[in-house]
């Protein structure tokens, strides 16, 4: 078990074959310290050794404790890399688990030229500027496809509905496509749940009635207050883009669209005390979520900075989760609402504290890392190639619009991946892993964990401690976003 | 200094009283107001008294710890809450129960023919009054796949008599064999031969219905064992790996309060159920019953609920509406009377049965515990 100290001063372990954390103390290290906790047996020796050292009720209290801990240990022999994925049960994991949502890439071209986006040449292995647009006959292949797919998928899951995204470049340089889409769509189909991820600059009246009366869902890149967001998001002669976003998007909110929201990417010169004040604003749309610059293999990006930048961008997200703690502490009261801090800091909490399966053998075909199994999304680009998400690079196709999905290639990729993770059976952090194709994946195939990996304990242990820290402070925060909590709390004050 | 339960150890509150379910043991632990009070506090991170007696007994049934700060537990549970909360998440079908013939040549009185009210019915095999076309083998082979798609864990095969048409049946267990974690198939103790036992060795678990358990049980077969006042309720039966007791009710006024299922002795901190429970039935959760003529029904013995027609439209046509879902979501804590108790999630219910006895499908008659005053009314 991994020990691990909160800002309170507590301290907890990280016990990854359950996956849970369980809280600590000296005498719980001591006696952890002596034995192996799939076979607790203490020598009574030991055992009295310890007494005399630390606490004797306590000692004794460690000891019966964990020999009742070590009943729902599972066996150690499931930790394996598979050699093999049985090439029968993709398919069906496929029609049973993936095929969550379609994503149609209907251009590669923007208008924009974001400093830090990953088709810029600070990344090494992307495609770079294009000007492509998918053409209807593509985007009719993939819709056909995908519902194809999920009437297939219906005896093997009854209860999923029918996502499509639009994505890009800036997919609004393709609206006709996308109306055209939705016109197909509805009149083959029926309703579909539509998203769409923009820049905004394009978002203007007519198209914000449009969009609106089709019930999309609508995610805006937005950095931050002006200086920040133009820092990086310029158009494609360097102006800044933020006034054009903030007119499109109050014509949005003047419209009363309720469902935008803004995405915002952060760097190590972002000014995050400005950012929470701007998120604070009525004019400005709820934040989704909050992420760094995309870290992936062959990522240039962050050499353009200093040490010394990067420990102030550091400092600064200290200073807010202090901030953050402090509200919390204070039971939100006193303080105003602060919806980026809680982008940032809440969705890392619930992640680390709701997300890793406990007690229960994974189902997946991709049993290490948090990686999907592709054909979870289906992101098909200008060509109609299918590719596993919009995030991993172009030479892992799975499939293409007209031949459909190749589940032995998906097979393929799988045990590829699976055979580059060397370190997963020994790390001690496997169910807290976010890690997935995107961040080890090369134009050359994919990275060893080896090398992706090194601090991977540390670096999570340390987000383990920071979410404790918060749920330390007020555990209903985490406790709300678990659907069991309503049933639990009931009757209790 | 601060008190916590361990992460094992859910607290679970009623309306007066609350009890500790300590989830790795299987214990159940019975709290009285006072203690209900105090673990509340010490559950919201409120200072306590070290000397406290009854926290030091928690302390000693290793239930729970003291602390010098307060500290955040994280509660034992099993999956991911966060990919509970996921879109299109396929159903998870625990049971199926498919009945292949609606025929049989016995009038045993315990039937679900004579309406009789019992209370593993579900278990037995039954011959039923309803005259819809009976289902080909090819639809039965239909189905049997279609439930294999869903990833059903367990199919349970049951009649009628299923050894009328015994070339019949093991086609549909042949054809069924491999598909499904575990198999479990329903007969009549005197239906059941030494060819029959050998014909389905190794393929699938036979349930035997009986009213007199014989001198030499076969390990490998499970006993549904029928129950009434004249043989008397032996309530620790229920207790046996191997048997089950199926309880007849004759007569609804006089209902023992000793019966297992009136009584403390159907509460169960069992990880797995107690967990499930939360959000599920215990019983009408993850399943679903097919009938003779093809008529989906949430359970076997609630027939008046017609979720649809499988012999007609595919199986998962009958998971679109929802309306199977309710069923499966009808929690205890749905139920007027268990809504306020503390045992409501480490108890068994059979809805079937209470409707039959109440008359509405939120009744409930088989219960002694009284959650309004806290006590056993025995």
């Amino acid at each position: 078990m991994l020990e691990f100290e909160t800002a309170q001063g507590n301290k907890y372990a990280w016990c990854d074959d359950v996956g849970l954390i369980i809280p600590e103390s000296l005498e719980m290290r001591a006696i952890l310290n002596q034995i192996n906790l799939q076979d607790p047996v203490l020598d009574e020796s030991i055992l009295k050794t310890l007494m005399k050292s630390y606490n004797e009720d306590e000692i004794k209290y460690c000891y019966k404790w964990i020999k009742k801990w070590r009943k729902i240990m599972p066996k150690q022999n499931a930790l394996k890399i598979p050699q093999e994925i049985p090439a029968e049960s993709i398919k069906p994991f496929v029609l049973r688990h993936c095929l969550r949502q379609l994503i149609l890439d209907v251009t590669e071209d923007c208008n924009f030229r974001c400093k830090y986006c990953t088709f810029s040449e600070y990344y090494e292995f992307t495609r770079g500027y294009s000007k492509r647009h998918m053409n209807f006959e593509v985007a009719k292949k993939a819709i056909d496809l995908y519902a194809n797919l999920l009437k297939e998928g219906r005896r093997f899951n009854p209860w999923r509905e029918h996502y499509i995204g639009f994505f890009g470049g800036e997919p609004l340089l393709n609206f006709d496509l996308i109306k055209e889409c939705v016109n197909y769509i509805e009149s083959r189909y029926g309703k579909w749940h539509y998203s769409m991820t923009t820049n905004g600059s394009l978002l203007d009246e007519e198209k914000g009635e449009w969009l609106l009366d089709h019930k999309f869902s609508i995610l805006v890149s937005l950095d931050g207050p002006e200086e920040e967001h133009n820092r990086n998001r310029v158009f494609c002669d360097g102006r800044g883009t933020f006034n054009q976003i903030m007119k499109n998007l109050a014509t949005m909110l003047e419209m009363g669209y309720k469902d935008i929201r803004a995405i915002t990417v952060l760097d190590p010169k972002s000014d995050i005390s400005e950012i929470e004040k701007f998120f604070q604003r009525n004019d400005v749309p709820p934040i989704s979520r909050a992420t760094n610059v995309t870290k992936m293999e062959g990522c240039k990006y962050y050499d353009q900075f200093s040490k010394e930048d990067q420990q102030f961008f550091l400092h600064r997200v200290e200073t807010a989760r202090t901030r953050y703690m402090d509200r919390i502490s204070n039971n939100l009261k006193n303080n105003k609402k602060n919806p980026f801090s809680d982008a940032l800091f809440y969705r890392i909490l619930i992640s680390m504290l709701l997300g890793p399966i406990t007690l229960q053998s994974s189902k997946s075909l991709a049993p290490f890392t948090g990686t999907c199994v592709p054909g979870l999304k289906i992101f098909v680009d200008v060509e109609g190639n299918i590719h596993a998400c919009e995030r991993i690079l172009t030479n892992f196709p799975i499939g293409n619009v007209y031949d459909g999905l190749n589940y032995h290639r998906i097979g393929e990729i799988l045990k590829d991946y699976f055979h580059h993770m060397e370190r997963c059976p020994s790390c001690r952090v496997r169910k807290l892993c976010n890690k997935c194709f995107h961040d080890f994946c090369t134009d050359q195939g994919f990275s060893s964990s080896n090398n992706v990996c090194q601090e991977i304990e540390s670096s999570t242990l340390k987000s383990l401690s920071e979410a404790v820290s918060i749920a330390e402070i007020d555990s209903k925060l985490v406790d709300r976003a678990d659907i069991k909590y309503e049933s639990l709390m009931k009757w209790r004050v | 200094m601060y008190f916590r339960l361990n992460p094992e150890c859910y607290f679970i509150k009623g309306e007066c009283r609350s009890a500790i379910f300590d989830l790795i043991e299987g214990e159940i632990y019975a709290l009285n107001e006072q203690e209900t009070g105090l673990v509340s506090s010490f559950e919201a991170n409120n200072p306590v008294d070290v000397d406290n007696e009854f926290l030091i007994e928690l302390k000693r049934l290793c239930l729970g710890n003291f602390y010098s700060r307060s500290v955040y537990i994280q509660k034992i549970r099993i999956g991911s809450p966060r990919s509970e909360n996921q879109i299109n998440i396929p159903p998870s079908l625990a049971r199926g129960f498919i009945e292949i013939n609606n025929s049989c040549h016995r009038d045993c009185w315990f039937c679900g023919f004579n309406g009789i009210k019992r209370s593993s019915g579900c278990m037995g095999c039954n011959k039923w009054n309803e005259d819809g076309q009976p289902l080909s083998l090819d639809d039965w082979k239909r189905i049997i796949e279609e439930l294999r798609d869903l990833d059903c864990r367990n199919l349970i095969i049951t009649g009628g008599d299923l050894t009328l048409d015994w070339d019949r049946t093991m086609d549909i267990l042949d054809f069924s064999y491999g598909l499904f974690p575990k198999i479990f198939m329903s007969f009549h103790q005197e239906s059941i031969s030494r060819e029959i036992e050998r014909d389905i060795a190794n393929k699938a678990t036979a349930i035997i219905q009986t009213e007199k358990l014989s001198d030499t049980l076969s390990d490998g077969s499970i006993y549904l064992l029928i129950a009434n006042g004249s043989n008397g309720w032996k309530p620790n039966w229920i207790r046996k790996d191997n048997i089950i007791v199926d309880y007849i009710f004759k007569d609804q006024n006089h209902i023992p309060k000793d019966l297992p299922l009136m009584s403390k002795a159907k509460l169960s901190a069992n990880m797995h159920f107690f967990l499930n429970n939360i959000r599920h039935h215990p019983c009408l959760g993850h399943t679903i019953s097919i009938c003779s003529d093809g008529k989906a029904i949430p359970c076997p013995m609630m027939r008046k609920y017609a979720l649809g027609n499988v012999g007609k439209s595919p199986l998962y046509s009958i998971f679109q509406d929802f309306y199977l879902d309710k069923f499966w979501k009808l929690t205890l804590d749905k139920i007027d009377r268990c809504s306020s108790c503390e045992f409501r999630f480490a108890c068994s219910d059979c809805r079937a049965l209470e409707e039959a006895l109440t008359g509405s499908h939120l009744g409930k008659r088989l219960c002694c515990y009284d959650p309004k005053i806290g006590e056993w009314q025995l």
